[in-house]
Order: C-alpha cells, then structure tokens, then sequence
C-alpha cells in the first residue's frame, strides 16, 4: 500500500503510540491527535487524512461525536472512520455505526487486525476517489454529447457549422473537437457519376487530343 | 508453583517487532511512555475514589485498562477491568481492596518495566 495519511486520535500516549506503530510498519503515514477537539481540528481541516482512527472515550469530544460532526458537514471530504473501544456490547458498536463511523477495533489492537481493517478502509477510500473521478469525466463527455444534440446552424452551401462563439467552422473540425470523431475524404457513386467521372472523361480526352497532334 | 510473568512474553515480542530498521526501540519507548504517562492516571484514579466520584473512577480505570492491555499487564489490567465496572454500575462501596490491588499491581509492572529497560 502506498503511504496513505492515517490520523490516530487516542488520549492514552500508550495506545495511541502502539497504533501508530503498527501502522507505520504496515507503510502508512501517521498523524497523531490527543483528545476529539484536535482530531475535529484534523478531519474538518483542508486536506483531511482520508482514514482515522478515533478513541471512544477522549476527553473533549469523544470518538461518536466526532464521527457525527464529520458526517454533519456539507462539503465531505471521502474520510473512512475507525472507531477504538474496548467496548464489545452490541449496544455499544450499534450506537457507533449509527454515528457515522464505517468500523470498529477492540483494544488492546491486534496487530494483524488493525491493519487488514485499515487496508479496507484505504481501498474503499481509493475506490471512491477513483469513481469520483470516472463520473467527473462522463459528466464531461455526457456535456459534449449534449452539445452535439442541439440544433446546430449550418450554411446551405459550404456545410460550415456556426459554434458557440459565433464562428464558422469547417464540420470536420467542428465534430473532431467536439467528439474526438476523424474523417477520412472519399466519394459517394452519386458524387462519382456527377463530378469525378465527368473530369476523368476531360482529361481523357485532353490526353487524346495532345497525343494526335504528336502522332501527325 | 510458577508465578505468571507480570507483562506477558508475547506482547512484549511483538512490540518489539514494530520497530522499524534502523529506529530506536519501540517496545522500549512504549515502557518508557507507560512510565511517564501512567502514575498520573493511578493518582487520578485514587483521588477520585477518595471524593466517592464513580464516574471519575471509571473513566481513569478505562484509561489504565488500555494503557495495561498494549503492554500486557494483565494482571493490573484485570483489576482495572473490574474498577471500570464498579464505576459504570456507580457503586465504589466495595472499591477499597481494588484500589490496594491496583497500588500492588502497579508497582510490580513498574519495576519490572525498570529492570527490562535500564
């Protein structure tokens, strides 16, 4: 895994330096909070990391409130959300998941554990930065689509298209950068019979014409 | 009859198996933290129990209880383990010989934490 930013918010200095530990020799970049205030400062931040793993009970805000508050904002930065407890009820993780957080670890952590479930929330994370980009990207084309549908002025005679800031276009250029489309120049038989076949018949009968005058 | 070790052998091990190349001592320096970090939370503990405050208790035992867990102490943790639980049920009545036990348990994980890192 490439080194995916990692936040570690745990009042307990014991805690919170053997999970980072962990995670460091599982290759991630850890960032540390010691109480919710400064891992809220952390996630609502610019530039957030996009996994956390958030105490339950931290002085300030405890690891629920944190997770609600993230989910509460407007503009969300894709954040995966740990939550640490040695809480095992039912009761409890429920009250957790319903918060907002997408797991929760049991402490003391396993090492093995820990980090299979950070690796899911870094792959659920990259997923969803790469599906944000892929709908980016078929809004875009969708857009040219949509151009492409409306109805396009075009002259009677040279067949240039007008575009958008009111220039004329040849149709190739105006589909090629429109919708990537090339065009390859030929003829159709109609075209044969009315332009091509007529200036073949001239020029056959111009070379006729010069090679009678050579032969006299 | 053998006595258990007072930190747990495995845990240790894999703490020391964080360190990554090169780096100082990670098993080491989490000994060292628990060392700084903790007395001030045994003390918290106690006083609370001396003002009768059953949530302050609980929520230092909680604190303890984690800090014992990441070294193995699992001795000291199962005492915090049980103050945890008198404070959430908010009775510290019979809190007294825990908090001697937690005293004994406490010392005996500090100086062997001092024997293992000097």
């Amino acid at each position: 895994m490439p080194s995916l930013r990692v936040l570690v918010a745990d009042d307990e200095p014991v805690s919170r330096t053997v999970v980072g530990a962990m995670l460091k020799k599982a290759g991630y970049e850890v960032s540390f909070a010691s109480d919710g205030d400064q891992a809220w400062q952390h996630l609502s931040g610019p530039n957030p990391p996009p996994v956390a793993l958030l105490d339950w009970e931290m002085p300030g805000l405890a690891g629920p409130e944190v997770v609600q508050r993230i989910r509460a904002q407007d503009e969300q930065a894709p954040i995966y959300i740990i939550l640490l407890t040695s809480r095992d009820s039912s009761a409890d993780i429920v009250t957790g998941l319903k918060a907002g957080a997408n797991d929760y670890v049991t402490k003391p952590a396993n090492e093995d554990e820990l980090v299979a479930r950070v690796n899911v929330g870094a792959r659920v994370i990259e997923l969803q930065i790469a599906l944000a980009e892929r709908v980016r990207s078929l809004e875009e084309a969708l857009a040219n689509v949509k151009a492409l549908q409306t109805l396009l002025p075009m002259c009677a005679y040279c067949k240039a298209i007008r575009n958008d800031q009111n220039y004329w276009e040849k149709v190739e250029t105006y589909f090629h950068d429109r919708s990537g489309v090339s065009f390859s120049h030929s003829y159709c038989p109609n075209c044969y019979d009315r332009f091509v076949k007529p200036q073949l018949d001239a020029l056959e009968d111009i070379t006729e014409a010069q090679r009678r005058q050579q032969g006299r | 009859m053998t006595v258990p070790p007072v930190l747990d052998p495995a845990v240790l091990e894999s703490l020391r198996q964080l360190t990554p190349p090169g780096e100082p001592d990670v098993l080491k320096e989490v000994l060292q933290l628990f060392l700084d970090d903790v007395p001030a939370r045994v003390e918290r503990l106690r006083s609370a129990w001396q003002s009768g405050d059953a949530v302050a208790v609980q929520r230092a035992a909680h604190s303890l209880k984690g800090s014992a867990g990441n070294i193995g102490a699992t001795d000291l943790l199962g005492v915090c383990r049980q103050l945890d639980e008198l404070g959430r049920a908010g009775d510290l009545s019979n809190a007294a010989p825990l908090v001697t036990t937690l005293d004994a348990e406490f010392a005996r994980v500090q100086s062997e934490i001092k024997s293992l890192i000097t």
